[in-house]
């Protein structure tokens, strides 16, 4: 039994067993009530950060394929522009188009390039779910 | 069903036409104009301490200043700083345009392609311009990637000129399919509960969902705001590289 006048009693620093066994059980609590405060808490965090990369990865798809349809678009314009003034119907809009397309995959993979540069620029920017070791991989 | 396309439509408010133009004042144009007051106003009112330790509010309007200014660094480097105000201009007249349009009721001006395609245009022309005059005609190099063999060199040449002409168009296409696609999302998921209670019955007790999903959305919606601003600067700054250093 905790004496509250320090020192004036003979077993100062002494617990009696029941006071132990308390004290063991409470601790033991709240271990067992930090743990699941943390995991709630891990959980809320993953869950917010996986919205967050899901919001990402839409804006980067819709980046990408801007990129590709507007190479397209302007490929097939200049191709059929180039054929109205030459008087080449499908031909050269064809090809173009086909240019066009070749652009688009060219803006896409600079896009991805840059896109990788930012991510690596600021590391815990992860794309596509969190793994728990990723600060091992640094 | 409300229709969810209503939000878009652009009003004539105030008929004006000067030499046969028309200039009608819209909803559009007051908008836009009160996003540049908005802008302008809240960053003269925030710094208008100009203290050496900022204040809170003045720490908010340098935060938005050395955001920028970093991007604009990390892209450019310090020469880049020339074209700071630009950037830095059309960095917050997208952000306040898109939070403007998160305020329900309000007209959201970077949801028309014709907004984002003569800011899309005015970044290409200055690229343009810029590379010119500094590069003269060394600005062409850019359509001439280095180590590529001279046989399949026009080819080459063709697509990134194509590649080159295709970014006013992605870069508005990108802002303005942002913001339409979110906004849609919005008002068809709030009219799905008054859908829901409209039909009465078991069909009411599921209309918290799609308000859950709006609530949801809502939140989304503002992150995709901030991004998409940022997104348009960044490409900016990546574009105004290419005209400083046409060479890849």
């Amino acid at each position: 039994m905790p004496d509250p006048d320090h020192g004036a009693s003979p077993e100062k620093g002494q617990l009696s067993p029941e006071d132990i066994a308390e004290f063991k059980r409470r601790a033991s609590e709240l271990g067992t009530r930090i743990e699941s405060v943390q995991a709630g808490k891990q959980a809320e965090i993953e869950e917010q950060q996986d919205r967050a990369n899901r919001s990402r990865g839409m804006a980067y798809g819709l980046r990408m394929s801007s990129e590709l349809v507007a190479a397209i678009l302007v490929g097939g314009f200049m191709g059929y522009m180039l054929d109205t003034w030459l008087g080449t119907m499908p031909w050269l809009s064809l090809v173009f188009i086909m240019m066009g397309f070749a652009a688009g995959i060219l803006n896409i993979l600079r896009a991805f390039k840059r896109m990788q540069a930012e991510i690596e620029a600021q590391k815990d920017f992860h794309v596509g779910q969190s793994v728990p070791d990723d600060d091992k991989d640094r | 069903m409300p229709d969810p396309i209503h939000q878009f439509e652009v009003k004539r408010l105030v008929p004006l036409e000067f030499f046969g133009i028309d200039a009608t004042f819209t909803n559009s144009a007051l908008f836009m104009v009160a996003g540049v007051l908005l802008s302008f106003g809240l960053l003269m009112y925030f710094s208008r301490g100009r203290s050496l330790v900022p204040s809170r509010l003045q720490s908010v309007a340098e935060s938005i200043y050395e955001f920028v200014a970093g991007m604009v660094r990390d892209s450019m480097g310090e020469q880049g700083m020339k074209f700071f105000p630009l950037i830095f201009t059309l960095f917050m007249f997208i952000l306040t345009l898109n939070m403007l349009g998160m305020i329900p009721g309000f007209f959201t001006v970077t949801s028309q392609i014709w907004v984002t395609a003569a800011l899309a245009l005015l970044v290409f022309f200055t690229v343009i311009i810029i590379g010119f005059a500094k590069n003269g005609l060394g600005f062409l190099r850019l359509f001439v990637p280095e180590g590529v063999p001279i046989y399949v060199l026009p080819l080459v040449s063709l697509i990134e000129v194509i590649s080159f002409f295709s970014r006013p168009l992605s870069h508005s296409l990108r802002l303005f399919a942002n913001m339409l696609a979110g906004h849609i999302t919005l008002k068809v998921f709030a009219g799905f509960i008054i859908m829901l209670l409209g039909a009465g019955g078991a069909a009411a007790a599921i209309s918290p969902l799609p308000l859950l999903a709006v609530l949801g959305i809502t939140a989304l919606e503002f992150l995709v705001a901030f991004l998409q601003a940022y997104v348009f600067t960044m490409l900016t700054c990546m574009y105004l590289n290419d005209a400083l250093h046409p060479g890849h």
